[in-house]
């Protein structure tokens, strides 16, 4: 009698589901040890919204179990990778995602380090074309200065002359 | 040369200084949320107490203040009285509590020492949590009487923040 009633009970519940969010599944069913290898991967690229840069897969709080047992439920099911990420990135925005898209502001995380390197490049290049266009630079070959020579020095080649 | 270089320099310490200077006044906890203008996930949870299934789909036509909480986070304690208080103040806004990763003779417990002047639900795998991409507790999401979220508050109400959140849900 009581387990019919909590059976009846959580045949009511309903949550927020995947096929609403990201439709139906586009995958296949996954179980096993794919199924095992599939959840530690995408939990790899899901950040756990309650600690200080860890994927959902390092993280042990609970909200992190949680969501590491929502990405195995969802590969059982058949979604496909893309189904998944997109389905937490829908509900908790780009945050969630480790690895950012390349759209929008976060391109600049792509492009920034490429267009600093190509200018370094150009420049380092350019530098390099003027010194090797550059004339060189004249040699002097003044005298050596008599004026200021040691006076003991300016002795002693006057006793070698002499000698 | 000296000069084309000295202006890159220039450009690229600036860029820098303003990206860190933006972002001083910003919480860094703080995610904005993609729901915010979209319907409100649909869920029916179980009430804590009764039994009683609700249907968040169902109470459509009215401001819905949907609260996500547990009795093992502190600063749910602090912004307990101020719910209550307002549920019993305004009884156009239907005000809804959901808690997760909790116990119900905890919760039970929690709301008998400390009053109670609306449903609360039990989300006991954190589905719903999820599918509201609910962080850390407290977040509390206000829902317009269409049943679109309207807002989202990180952290513990106070009669304050509420109102003036609340106010964009009964626009």
């Amino acid at each position: 009698m009581i387990a019919a009633f909590f059976l009846i009970a959580l045949l009511q519940i309903k949550v927020p589901d995947a096929a609403q969010i990201v439709g139906p599944p586009q995958g296949s069913p996954l179980t096993g040890a794919q199924l095992e290898r599939k959840t530690m991967e995408l939990s790899s690229q899901l950040r756990c919204p309650v600690c200080q840069g860890l994927a959902i897969g390092d993280s042990p709080s609970i909200m992190a179990a949680n969501m590491k047992a929502q990405v195995r439920e969802l590969l059982e099911r058949g979604y496909s990778d893309e189904q998944i990420l997109s389905y937490f990135e829908k509900s908790y925005g780009q945050f969630v995602l480790l690895k950012p898209k390349f759209q929008g502001v976060n391109a600049l995380v792509w492009l920034l380090p490429v267009i600093v390197l190509a200018i370094g490049f150009v420049l380092v290049i350019s530098k390099a074309k003027k010194l090797e266009t550059a004339p060189p630079a004249a040699v002097e070959t003044a005298p050596p200065a008599v004026a200021d020579e040691d006076p003991y020095l300016k002795r002693v080649r006057e006793m070698v002359e002499k000698s | 040369m000296n000069r084309t270089v000295l202006i890159i320099g220039i450009l690229i310490v600036a860029a820098v200084v303003f990206v860190l200077f933006a972002g001083l006044g910003k919480d860094p906890s703080h995610i904005d949320s993609p729901l915010v203008g979209r319907p409100a996930p649909p869920f029916a949870l179980k009430t804590v107490g009764t039994g009683e299934m609700l249907d968040i789909e169902k109470l459509r036509g009215k401001p819905v203040v949907l609260n996500f909480w547990a009795t093992w986070c502190g600063p749910c304690y602090e912004e307990h009285p101020t719910l209550v208080a307002s549920a019993r103040e305004l009884p156009n806004v239907q005000f809804v509590g959901v808690v997760f990763n909790d116990d119900e003779d905890k919760i039970m417990r929690f709301l008998a020492e400390r009053g109670t002047a609306y449903p609360t639900l039990l989300d006991a795998n954190g589905k719903t949590a999820i599918g509201y991409g609910v962080g850390g507790v407290p977040e509390t999401f206000f829902i317009n009487p269409e049943g679109k979220i309207v807002a989202k508050f990180e952290g513990p109400l106070s009669t304050e923040s509420l109102r003036t959140e609340l106010a964009k849900a009964m626009r």
